[in-house]
């Protein structure tokens, strides 16, 4: 028997061990999927040579055996393995350079982009949430509720081309000192990431308030002369918390390990970018680097949003053990 | 609202107002200042190991080479080389090298830097995706005194000279190319050029500086020194962003635009649009002169002459894109128009194939012995050529054929495509400013011959043209000779040569190319006041 004061530790401690067990699994899955999907797919640095008509047959074997790409595939994977095991992730095809560095030197502006977006669309979800679904009926709310409909539906490549056209247009007319539009800037990326990423967040969030405003036990505090602001944020918006918190994780990791669109629209460099360039210059190391990455990214935030939830909701800390 | 969502409201203004004042901090465009937009951000950008055509755009005004290459007429000139000699058996070329020239690091560049350079090429080590294969048959590079280098040669090899003239064997510092090593000279790159490598970020931007000590420059730069303190680059990878980078004023110059952005920008009067066209072979399709029925002379010219070719370029195209006119294009050196591939003429092309026995059947499809004309493209998927491949679909169907167009997502699928020879034609065609790439595509059994056609005397004719130490009049005759036999025997379907769609700010001014086509040559960029 446990006192009520130690479960949520166990719990925690068990949630934690749960998680190392499966982000290893996944790690393994992930690198592996890619390994082979990639070598399938075709298309390693000798392939562009014979594109480009540059080398004969033979010279083209010389540098598949330099690269060790001649080996059976299964002796390469384990190569990989073992490398991967020792920590090591290996040298880009291209430039011998270490995996590590290549994606080190991408990570800070994928982060800059990714926290901004993230704290932009936290803001804006919950705002646009909040409104449409505590206010259903007042314009505002119905401003709102259209908004997110907007950042679900529209594709970022669409907001971004607006965003940049709206500030070309901004700049021109009314603010030519302010130079909105750089390639590398953050603001507009950040604005249409973060827009995009906020839809999800305030449909969530709207759904579960119009349920809960409708629940007999906010009619209950209504009755009791609860002011309208405590109720919202007190009573109603308590239970729609868990749900939107696995969203919101969902989306940081989604937006943290890279942004292929954003970046591209927006010239900016970063993880998605060097992930596209990298599979079509079948750049192979480079690409499994970063499902890596990708797949930490996700487990390790997996577990935040699941600790993070055990901690608001205490039925499922008792229910579940 | 209450007042917690107004806290939320003012941290929202809070961070919206911080990351307005971080956007202010960089600075607007300065005079002296050109920023280039690259359509592509390579992997890595050492010339002497990746291929990446983009990286020429920066980097070859950061580096000499040996001879350079006249961008009007193609011929070689020179540069580092002040002059050179070849053997008369082709197997030897010695260059005369400036005495005056230094490195941006401060070393002479000497006979010892020019063979500093081709080991750091060939060093099995470094991988290197192109500059290495540019050296053909080179056995040894044999430094005679400091201003004395030669090339020794086990075979001769024409193109030699045409490499030595590319940014991939640029001449690097040495003692830089020692100091950083393969991983990491991309990053600290040092030549002789007019502007000095600053900086790369990749997928960001590369920085260069003019580089205030030249003094040795070739013949063809107008000026003695760049014009402008610092050119920056940055990559508009997306198509669809590179008109707005320049009506943003985020880019002055950008390059490959799509044609119809190019149309619209070439209207707008703040912007001049240029269409620089690249030597070597057009966009095209090879038939396959092994699988019937294309094994017919007859029915691949009633396929040609059914073509509206210059109808086909402008649907796809609009009008600033050359139709082609042989198997290399218009403005590469050893283009002759006396070997202009035919015009449509749909009647003759009916009556070609009347006259070989073949007559409509029941359903339409022309048919010969019970056999229908049946065809199979393989299209490549990137540069339209899959648009190119349905208006040549419909228009064999209108003759009477049965069509089938099948699509290759990746270079390796079309070469799948090509080794199970299911196809009539296929879509491939090879850069390059020297004819001699011919060579691997129209000789018998060569490694890009998918047309599978087999002829003595065009292996011949290649053979002299490319391997031998064949004057430039006399080879420019023999490739003449060679497009004729390509044109009267059907091999293949011309379509357009590629031109290079540039658009700059107007106040851009001395822009100009190559003979390669892509690569500008920075150094006469100027500002308008």
């Amino acid at each position: 028997m446990v006192s009520p004061s130690d479960r949520p530790r166990t719990r925690l401690l068990t949630v934690l061990l749960r998680r190392a067990l499966a982000a290893l699994v996944t790690l393994w899955a992930a690198v592996t999927l890619a390994f082979f999907a990639l070598r399938i797919t075709g298309g390693d640095p000798t392939h562009s040579l014979l594109a480009q008509g540059l080398a004969s047959p033979e010279q083209v074997a010389a540098l598949r055996r330099e690269l060790g790409l001649d080996a059976p595939l299964a002796v390469q994977y384990v190569r990989y393995l073992a490398d991967l095991i020792r920590g090591d992730l290996g040298e880009s095809l291209y430039t011998s350079r270490h995996v590590i560095t290549v994606i080190g030197e991408q990570l800070p502006s994928s982060l800059e982009l990714a926290l901004s977006a993230f704290a932009i669309s936290l803001i804006l979800g919950l705002s646009l949430g909040l409104a449409s679904g505590w206010y259903p009926r007042r314009v505002f709310g119905r401003a709102a509720d259209a908004l997110s409909a907007l950042a679900t539906g529209l594709p970022v490549a669409v907001v971004g081309l607006a965003a940049i056209l709206a500030a070309a247009y901004l700049s021109r007319m009314f603010l030519p000192a302010l130079v909105l539009t750089r390639a590398g800037g953050l603001v507009l990326p950040s604005l249409t990431l973060g827009f995009a990423a906020s839809g999800a967040l305030a449909r969530a969030i709207q759904a579960g308030l119009l349920e809960t405003s409708a629940a007999p036990y906010l009619v209950a505090a209504r009755a009791r002369g609860i002011a309208h602001g405590t109720r919202l944020m007190w009573h109603a918006l308590r239970p729609v918390l868990p749900l939107a918190v696995s969203l919101s994780a969902l989306q940081a990791a989604f937006l943290l390990s890279g942004t292929v669109v954003t970046e591209t629209v927006f010239s900016r460099p970063g993880l998605g970018r060097l992930l596209v360039s990298a599979i079509l210059d079948g750049d192979y190391p480079v690409v499994q680097g970063l499902v890596i990455l990708g797949a930490a990214v996700y487990t390790v935030t997996y577990a935040a949003a699941e600790i993070f939830t055990l901690l608001l909701d205490p039925r499922l800390r008792d229910v579940e053990r | 609202m209450t007042s917690r969502p107004a806290h939320v409201r003012l941290r929202a203004g809070l961070v919206v107002a911080a990351f307005l004042a971080a956007g202010c901090s960089t600075p607007p465009t300065a005079e002296g200042e050109v920023t280039y937009g690259l359509t592509l951000s390579p992997t890595g950008i050492d010339p002497h190991l990746n291929a990446s055509a983009e990286l020429g755009i920066p980097l070859s005004s950061v580096y000499d080479t040996l001879v350079v290459q006249d961008p009007a007429t193609g011929d070689f000139l020179p540069s580092l080389a002040s002059s050179w000699s070849v053997s008369d058996d082709g197997r030897s070329y010695t260059f005369h090298l400036r005495s005056d020239v230094r490195f941006h690091d401060g070393e002479p560049f000497d006979g010892e830097a020019v063979a500093a350079n081709i080991d750091y090429v060939l060093d099995p080590d470094h991988h290197s995706q192109k500059a290495a294969f540019m050296l053909g048959p080179l056995e040894d590079v044999v430094v005679g005194d400091s201003q004395t280098v030669t090339f020794l040669l086990t075979e001769p090899y024409p193109p030699l000279l045409d490499s030595l003239s590319q940014v991939y064997l640029g001449m690097a510092s040495p003692k830089a190319l020692e100091t950083w090593g393969p991983a990491d000279y991309q990053f600290h790159q040092v030549g002789t050029g007019p502007f000095r490598f600053q900086e790369f970020i990749p997928n960001d931007h590369i920085t260069l500086l003019r580089n205030p000590d030249y003094a040795w420059g070739p013949s063809i730069y107008r000026h003695d020194t760049a014009q402008i303190e610092r050119v920056s680059f940055s990559f508009y990878t997306d198509p669809a962003t590179r008109a707005l980078a320049l009506e943003n004023g985020d880019a002055d110059i950008l390059g490959e635009l799509p044609p119809r952005d190019a149309d619209r920008l070439e209207r707008d009067g703040a912007f001049q649009v240029e269409a620089v066209p690249i030597p070597g072979q057009p966009m095209q399709f090879l038939f396959n002169t092994r699988r019937p029925p294309t094994d017919e002379l007859v029915v691949r010219q009633a396929l040609l002459l059914a073509l509206d070719r210059p109808a086909i370029v402008e649907t796809v195209f609009g009008t600033s894109s050359p139709v082609a006119q042989g198997p290399l294009s218009i403005n590469s050196w050893g283009f002759s128009a006396a070997s202009s591939f035919p015009a449509h003429d749909q009647a003759a092309s009916a009556r070609l194939l009347a006259d070989a026995g073949w007559v409509p059947g029941s359903d339409g499809v022309l048919r010969r012995n019970d056999v229908g004309l049946e065809l199979t493209i393989v299209a490549p998927s990137w540069g339209n050529n899959p648009e190119v491949g349905q208006l040549i679909e419909a228009a064999w169907e209108a003759l009477g054929a049965r069509v089938e167009l099948r699509v290759a997502p990746s270079f390796g699928q079309l070469k799948e495509a090509q080794e199970e020879g299911d196809y009539n034609a296929i879509g491939i065609n090879f850069f390059g400013t020297d004819p001699d790439l011919l060579r691997p595509m129209f000789s018998s059994g060569a490694i890009y011959n998918w047309m599978g056609y087999s002829d003595p005397l065009l292996d011949s004719l290649l053979a002299r043209a490319g391997g031998s130490a064949a004057a430039p009049p006399e080879r420019s005759e023999l490739y003449t000779q060679v497009a004729r036999i390509v044109r009267d025997q059907a091999l293949m379907i011309p379509i357009r040569d590629y031109v290079n769609l540039v658009a700059f700010q107007r106040r851009i001014q001395g822009l100009r190319f190559s003979y390669a086509g892509w690569f500008p040559l920075l150094i006469d960029l100027e500002l308008a006041s």
